[in-house]
């Protein structure tokens, strides 16, 4: 048994951070293209290439394959660095991982890109993101959530990264995400949305409730506890079952 | 500037006086200029777990209320030169005891001491909140029971929210989990709550464990912190804490239940 490490002595901390990011929608899928385009635009805006971080978007292609490490290069010539590519299927997410970047999954209703209005196929194909919110409208809350302590979440998911001990009690208008222990009470859907739902990393929750239907620690199965489970309503049921 | 720094723990009964002045004392012993003071207005018992309450004329609530000054309410500790006390009322309302004569108070003993210990009432209410407010590091004590944890655990909540530091958005006050009371055979046994079970729900800094010992009722009923039984397990569990309370690495003892030697088993002795 040894002590937990002082914090001053720890050598990182893991921060959930926002960046705003340039994404590179590509629109064609050959390096050569992409390397005339980048060519004339840096000679009009040699600042913009200052070693920039961006990421690779090839949602708008439809190439199964792609000539990833040649693009990649053709970036780092006009001192763009490619960080992660965002976007098609399996082969370019292996092939992504393999050049060591990393790899995201198409944005589904992501609002659309802001289109330069010129229809020159050579148009802006740098667009700068805002920064992606993992729970619109919702809230995410970092660290123990504790004894005698209300966590909510008016509008959208509540997401909590860390503990609710028991005694403690979160709540959200969406569907409620615990990465950690659930020891306290969890309430979503509380303006009444049927299709939240509860999820946590290890159920030992002292009340479930989806849109004011409830079960009490006393109610649950107890095979399910200690469990990574999901808890959602099924026709008027708050039905509970192990994830993964 | 002295470091100050609240006992507490929500739950009563577990060990705040006894460890406020057994930290105090450790401190005073390494050298720093130390004063624990008792904030337990109506149920002083710091005084008698030190050993002075044959000499206690002004209290803090005398000093908040300019009645005495801060060295006529300050009792000088018979056995460590640079360890004070400074004594709770028995007899005076619990709202004398103000936010800013405490702070006014805490500021002036901050100039000449390096530590300020201060032993909390149980409880979440104004006498525990005042306490802790002005902390900047705090010594939640907890047993290993269950309705313990969980009030260490509302603890751990108002020190993040209710106290200066929340308050104005500095850093956090440091907290330290101490565990006492701690018995290895009844843990094992399954009676107790273990070691890592509070850790993993407290989720803080464990600064010391202390076993069940018969020698913290000893050291009470003589009026000498146990710090001063050298040869005690609980003695010396409470100098490995302040140790670590002072930035050393001491590994940690008293945890684990102890196979009985040859003579104890011939003869029957238990483990003081
Ligand atoms: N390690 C220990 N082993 C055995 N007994 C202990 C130990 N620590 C404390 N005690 C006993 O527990 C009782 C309560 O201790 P103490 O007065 O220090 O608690 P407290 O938290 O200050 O209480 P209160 O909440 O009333 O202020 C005392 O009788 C004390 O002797
Ligand atoms: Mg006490």
């Amino acid at each position: 048994m040894s002590l937990n490490v002082d914090r001053a002595s720890t050598a990182f901390t893991f921060k959930g951070g926002m960046l705003p990011m340039t994404v590179m929608e590509l629109t064609s899928a050959d390096p050569e293209r992409v390397r005339a385009q980048l060519s004339s635009k840096l000679s009009q805006s040699p600042a913009f290439f200052q070693h920039t971080p961006v990421v690779l978007s090839v949602e708008k292609l439809d190439e199964p394959h792609l000539a990833l490490e040649r693009l990649c290069a053709v970036c780092r010539a006009h001192k763009l660095l490619p960080v992660a590519v965002r976007g098609g299927g399996d082969s370019i997410k292996q092939s992504a991982w393999a050049l060591g970047l990393g790899w995201f999954p198409t944005q589904e209703n992501r609002p659309q890109a802001v289109n330069s209005s010129s229809d020159d196929a050579t148009a802006e194909a740098v667009l700068n993101e805002a920064p992606l919110s993992a729970a619109s409208g919702g809230r995410i809350y970092r660290g123990t959530v504790r004894s005698g302590q209300q966590v909510s979440a008016s509008e959208g998911d509540l997401v909590v990264i860390g503990a609710v001990n028991a005694g403690a009690e979160i709540l959200a208008a969406g569907s409620v995400h615990v990465y950690g222990p659930l020891r306290g009470r969890a309430l979503a859907g509380i303006h009444g949305d049927r299709e939240a739902g509860i999820f946590c990393h290890e159920l030992h929750g002292e009340l479930l409730s989806v849109a004011g239907n409830y079960k009490r620690l006393e109610d649950i199965d107890p095979t399910l506890l200690g469990r990574a489970v999901q808890v959602r309503l099924l026709e008027d049921q708050l039905n509970i079952e192990t994830l993964g | 500037m002295a470091k100050i720094i609240v006992v507490t723990s929500g739950k009563g009964g577990v060990g705040k006086t006894t460890s406020a002045a057994a930290i105090a004392t450790g401190l005073a012993l390494r050298g720093n200029k130390t004063v624990v003071i008792d904030f337990d207005v109506g149920l002083r018992n710091l005084d008698l777990i030190m050993g002075c309450e044959r000499r206690v004329v002004y209290d803090l609530i005398n000093v908040i209320q300019g009645e005495a000054g801060l060295n006529q309410a300050m009792i000088r500790d018979k056995r460590v030169d640079n360890l004070h006390i400074l004594p709770a009322s028995q007899t005076r309302d619990k709202d004398a005891l103000t936010e800013e004569g405490v702070e006014r108070v805490l500021g002036s003993l901050s100039e000449e001491f390096d530590y300020i210990i201060c032993d909390s009432p149980a409880g979440i209410e104004r006498g525990a909140q005042l306490a802790m407010h002005f902390a900047d590091e705090a010594v939640v004590v907890t047993n290993p029971e269950v309705s313990s944890v969980r009030d260490s655990d509302r603890i751990l909540g108002l020190l993040s929210s209710k106290t200066r530091r929340a308050e104005k958005n500095q850093e956090p006050i440091k907290e330290h989990l101490l565990i006492t009371r701690y018995d290895p055979m009844r843990v094992d046994s399954g009676d107790m709550l273990n070691l890592q079970d509070i850790q993993e729900i407290l989720a803080i800094n464990l600064i010391g464990l202390i076993p069940e010992s018969e020698a913290v009722l000893r050291a009470s009923n003589q009026g000498v912190p146990v710090t001063h039984d050298q040869q005690s397990d609980a003695g010396q569990a409470y100098v490995d804490t302040v140790s670590r309370l002072l930035g050393e690495d001491v590994p940690l003892r008293f945890h684990e239940a102890q196979k009985k030697g040859f003579l104890s088993r011939m003869f029957g002795g238990g483990r003081r």
